[in-house]
């Protein structure tokens, strides 16, 4: 287990590497100077040059490289060992002014939101999403174990239908759908629930619920079909054979089997609820990260665009390595 | 063989042995542990996000801020936000119908008889929010920021009427090239050695040559290149504040290796920021939200009425109309939701049912928001419609052959004079943008500018009351093709509209295409761009004909004009003309102010009757959410600067709970 750690710590740095290098490619090419305001006001043709050296968008080398040495650590390393951080720290002290933050992996500048550094930005967003996507898997998980359970008891009965009516809307309703109507509802019609925003557990509720119906629409499906595989089996015959009580045998040996597969949707299903879940936030103004994917590309803010891709790849890679050595652990005979 | 329980193949059952090396941990548990990380994952975040009492006043900002760099800016959001947590020299009275110039930072000014020279005396009170005075010195460090090219300030054109800027604009770009070939053979310590020396001779060729003196710390004096009527405007401007110095110059850093002052980013947040304005700014969550507490060293922090403002980050147009309606807000500064047409018509239903009470306020010369506070209170009031400094037209690419090579028939004015003629601006103002906004036969909206007199401009589709009217003028215009070598309208190149998809553009142009088809037969091709499509192709003047707009920086015709200058940046119809170029060079240098009025209307009358490189199609409107019964501070000039530290929530005990409105106006149109 400990070899499978390392052998994956080992490849992040090669897989952000190699995602670095496609998404900048990609960025680069995307038509559009991040530097311009939309609407009139343009500056003559050697400021803009000037804009555009100043943030190294002059050339390509320069700009992949000198933004490696920021974003690698490397760069707050020599200003560590060198001095010069703590001299300025000490500067700024005695002009009586707040110390600059000096994160150790700068992901640069926003192009568009000029007074933002991009580890400000999703310092400030990330936890948002990753609250938002926490909640909704425990929501789906919770709804969705206790669908499958209850159709998996009586197959084909009416509850079980119902249930499955209810995941199919959850899967095929798209989320802004979903979202609008709670939105009218709970937030305009019935007025119990903020339409939107951020702060309250209150305004979790509804952008968690909404973000959760897919998922738990998913898992209910896996429970009833992990269930009525088990209950169907031989060892839950000679339990019954020899008189465990019902309940038990659905809690204690059916659904601790059908639950394994719902652990290995887990890890996937828990990054995309952290970081897919742009059209939620849109909907309830929930300031999370998925936002920033969509707007920075329609911007062309480079470093912005490469910083939410990095953490999301780094993201996705650590939920799948921490997903692979929880299965391992729960249980023993993979790996 | 091992015998293995039949009963479980691969199935996990209590009775199958624990493997080696798992310990005694229970099964379930080993289920649950990681729904209680990410159950204290959770609730660590929660924790840790505390939510904020709600401020004394709440206000939706339009989109969010791009930048609080106060000579980097551009936006209205930004400015708007500027104007709470800086000040500047002077100040706008926003209640004034001139908006007369009043004292800020500068208690009193000087200006010598010939108009050239300013000289301001800073008040001795005024302080940053650390405690440290504001002193000329400040002035002169920003303006040098907003002046030095390697800044790329979007308003620098402001600082050329000072004398030698355009001089250092020009040397310091110079050198900053030659300096690139000059030390491309050293190492990097040399080259740092230049740029520091580069940089010396930078700061002493600005104290040097151009006209802005720091006599002491309480006198600055600025020395003009003309005498400019609308200088003290500008110095109201947010690009003219001060920024605290020592603050920023650890912002603003040299690059050893290019010789370059970098701006970098970062000291317009709290904690770091240091600011002069009546606010300051005490948290700042990126696309969250905003708090700003009243500065305690501001010298005029008695007058304020409100404690707190808190400025949610809203994005949606709809989800801000909504945080008013469920009062999480108290104004809406910018309304575009895609509704906001049927509220303005659920208003003017509303008007109609007032309406005999409605004149006779409006025959006291009341403000429309003074009306609105006295007519009886109703949801349907709080939307606020009033015109703005701006106009919507639509350009024609003037140069003689489009990029691609094509010859360009709209090089010829008589073309562009016949089909600006055949446009229903009605239709488009009435119909598809349907907020009242009135259509426009010039640039400059009527009576926005004091003394100024507006050109007649070209008739259109929507003055024709009578089908013989209307006959007549499409006669016209087809003789003026005809004119122009095109007899059979039919027959000329098909003739592009091009605009980006967003804010209904695509109705505009749907409209006007349908109207060159009708009355012409002209033949004609929709272009929908990418925005950043469609800026580039306006940069490259990749078009035939494309949707515009502009809304004037201060008041002054030349806000308007200057965008038409040959060769000017914001040129996107590559229009050139001698005689128009020379009427506002006249201008600058005329100093008496009805002459200089009548070259200005000379100078539109060649934009909107004979050369016609662009056609208004109409003048912007202001969309304002509040509730005049409980809001006061709005102000509903042309000019629509907003100074949100006037705003006062009326009969919450704070404050004078007054009322500020424009004075009665009896003889006025409105």
């Amino acid at each position: 287990m400990i070899a499978l750690i390392v052998r994956r710590l080992v490849q992040l740095p090669l897989i952000v590497g190699v995602i670095y290098t496609l998404t900048l490619v990609l960025a680069w090419a995307v038509p559009g100077n991040p530097l311009e305001n939309p609407e009139g006001r343009r500056p003559p043709e050697s400021v803009m040059a000037a804009m555009k050296a100043q943030y190294n968008l002059d050339s390509f080398p320069k700009f992949y490289f000198s933004y490696l040495d920021n974003a690698s650590g490397f760069r707050w390393v020599r200003d560590t060992v060198s001095g010069r951080a703590a001299e300025q720290a000490a500067a700024a002290r005695e002009a009586g002014l707040a110390p600059r933050p000096r994160p150790i992996f700068d992901l640069g500048p926003s192009l568009k939101h000029r007074d933002e550094r991009v580890v400000g930005i999703l310092a400030s967003a990330l936890p948002v999403s990753v609250a938002l996507g926490i909640l909704s898997i425990l929501i789906a998980v919770t709804v969705g174990v206790t669908a499958g359970v209850v159709g998996a008891v009586r197959p084909n009965s009416f509850a079980d239908l119902a249930t499955l009516v209810v995941a199919l809307i959850g899967i095929s309703l798209p989320s802004f759908v979903i979202g609008t109507l709670f939105v009218l509802i709970f937030g305009v019609w019935l007025a119990v629930l903020p339409v939107g925003g951020w702060g309250t557990p209150q305004h979790m509720i509804l952008p968690a619920i909404t973000l959760s119906l897919p998922f738990a629409a998913y898992i209910a499906r896996l429970t009833r079909m992990g269930m009525i595989d088990t209950l169907g089996s031989d060892f839950v015959r000679t339990a019954r054979a020899k008189g465990v009580a019902e309940q038990q045998i659905l809690l204690r040996h059916a659904l601790k089997n059908a639950f394994l597969p719902i652990l290995s949707y887990l890890g996937p299903a828990t990054a995309l609820a952290m970081t897919g879940s742009f059209v939620v936030e849109r909907v309830f103004n929930v300031p999370g990260l998925g936002q920033h994917f969509v707007a920075a590309v329609q911007n062309k803010d480079l470093f912005l665009i490469i910083g939410v891709v990095l953490v999301f790849s780094t993201m996705l890679v650590l939920l799948n390595l921490a997903v692979d050595v929880l299965y391992r652990w729960v249980d023993p005979r993979i790996g | 063989m091992p015998c293995t329980p039949h009963w479980a193949p691969a199935q996990w059952h209590p009775t199958t042995p624990a493997p080696p090396g798992s310990g005694t941990v229970p099964i379930m548990f080993r289920l649950a542990l990681p729904f209680a990380m990410l159950l204290a994952i959770l609730l660590g975040v929660l924790l840790s996000d505390r939510p904020l009492p709600r401020a004394d006043l709440t206000f939706s900002n339009g989109t969010d801020i791009t930048t609080l760099d106060l000579q980097r800016m551009s936006w209205m959001q930004d400015l708007r936000l500027a104007r709470i947590v800086f000040e500047g020299l002077v100040a706008n009275d926003v209640f004034d119908p001139g908006y007369a110039i009043i004292p800020a930072v500068a208690e009193r000014w000087k200006i010598s008889d010939d108009g050239r020279e300013y000289r301001f005396f800073l008040r001795d009170d005024a302080k940053w929010s650390n405690g440290a005075p504001v002193v000329a010195g400040d002035f002169l460090y920003a303006w040098r920021r907003a002046i030095l090219p390697d800044t790329a300030a979007d308003y620098y054109a402001f600082f050329e009427y000072i004398e030698g800027v355009s001089e250092f604009f020009e040397w310091r770009n110079t050198a900053l090239a030659g300096f690139a070939e000059d030390t491309a053979a050293l190492n990097p310590s040399q080259r740092a050695d230049r740029a520091r020396a580069l940089w010396a001779e930078t700061e002493q060729r600005f104290t040097d040559s151009v006209g802005v003196e720091v006599v002491s710390d309480h006198e600055l004096v600025i020395r003009l290149i003309r005498p400019i009527p609308f200088f003290l405007d500008l110095c109201a401007f947010p690009t003219f504040y001060p920024v605290y110095p020592p603050l920023v110059k650890q912002y603003d850093r040299l690059d050893t290796q290019t010789g370059r002052i970098i701006a970098e980013g970062g000291w317009t947040k709290p904690p770091q920021l240091v600011c002069n304005g009546p606010y300051e700014i005490s948290i700042w969550r990126f696309k969250r939200d905003m708090r700003l507490e009243i500065n305690p060293h501001y010298w005029n922090r008695d007058t304020l009425n409100i404690r707190s403002i808190g400025i949610p980050s809203i994005a949606d147009p709809s989800a801000q109309v909504l945080a008013y309606q469920t009062g999480a807000v108290d104004y809406v500064a910018s309304v575009s939701a895609p509704f906001r047409r049927e509220m303005v018509a659920q208003k003017n239903a509303y008007y109609r049912e007032h309406a005999a009470e409605l004149e006779r306020l409006r025959a006291l010369g009341l403000d429309p928001f003074e009306i609105d506070r006295r007519l009886p209170q109703d949801p349907r009031q709080n939307v606020h419609v009033t015109p703005a400094f701006g106009t919507y037209f639509w350009n024609f690419n003037c140069m003689e052959r489009l990029p691609d090579g094509r010859p360009n028939p709209l090089a010829d004015p008589r073309v562009r004079r016949a089909l600006a003629m055949m446009i229903d601006k009605r239709v488009i103002a009435e119909d598809v943008r349907g907020l009242g906004e009135p259509i426009a036969r010039t640039l400059i909206p009527p009576g926005s500018v004091g003394g100024y007199t507006s050109p007649e401009g070209l008739p259109c589709l929507s003055d024709c009351d009578t089908p013989e009217a209307r006959e007549a003028l499409i006669e016209r215009s087809r003789a003026l093709l005809a004119e122009a070598g095109y007899p059979d309208p039919a027959a000329m190149p098909t003739i592009e509209l091009e605009f980006n998809k967003d804010a209904g553009h695509d109705l505009v142009a749907q409209s006007i295409a349908k109207n060159w088809q009708e009355t012409l037969g002209l033949p004609v091709r929709l272009a929908q761009k990418e925005l950043s499509v469609f800026r580039d192709d306006l940069k490259k003047h990749n078009f035939m004909t494309a949707r515009a707009g502009w809304y004037g920086d201060y008041p002054d015709p030349l806000t308007f004009l200057e965008i038409n200058r040959t060769g000017d940046g914001n040129n996107d119809r590559a229009f050139s003309n001698a005689e128009y170029d020379a009427l506002l060079d006249r201008a600058y240098d005329e100093t008496d102010t009805a002459t200089r009025a009548d070259l200005l209307t000379r100078a539109e009358r060649i934009l909107v009757e004979e050369q016609v490189p662009l056609v208004p199609i109409f003048h912007y409107c202001e969309v304002r959410m509040f509730d005049a019964h409980t809001l006061s501070g709005p102000n509903p000039h042309p000019r629509a600067t907003e100074n949100v530290f006037l705003f006062d929530i009326l009969g919450d005990g704070l404050g004078t709970d007054r009322v500020r409105a424009m004075p009665p106006d009896p003889g006025g149109s409105k």
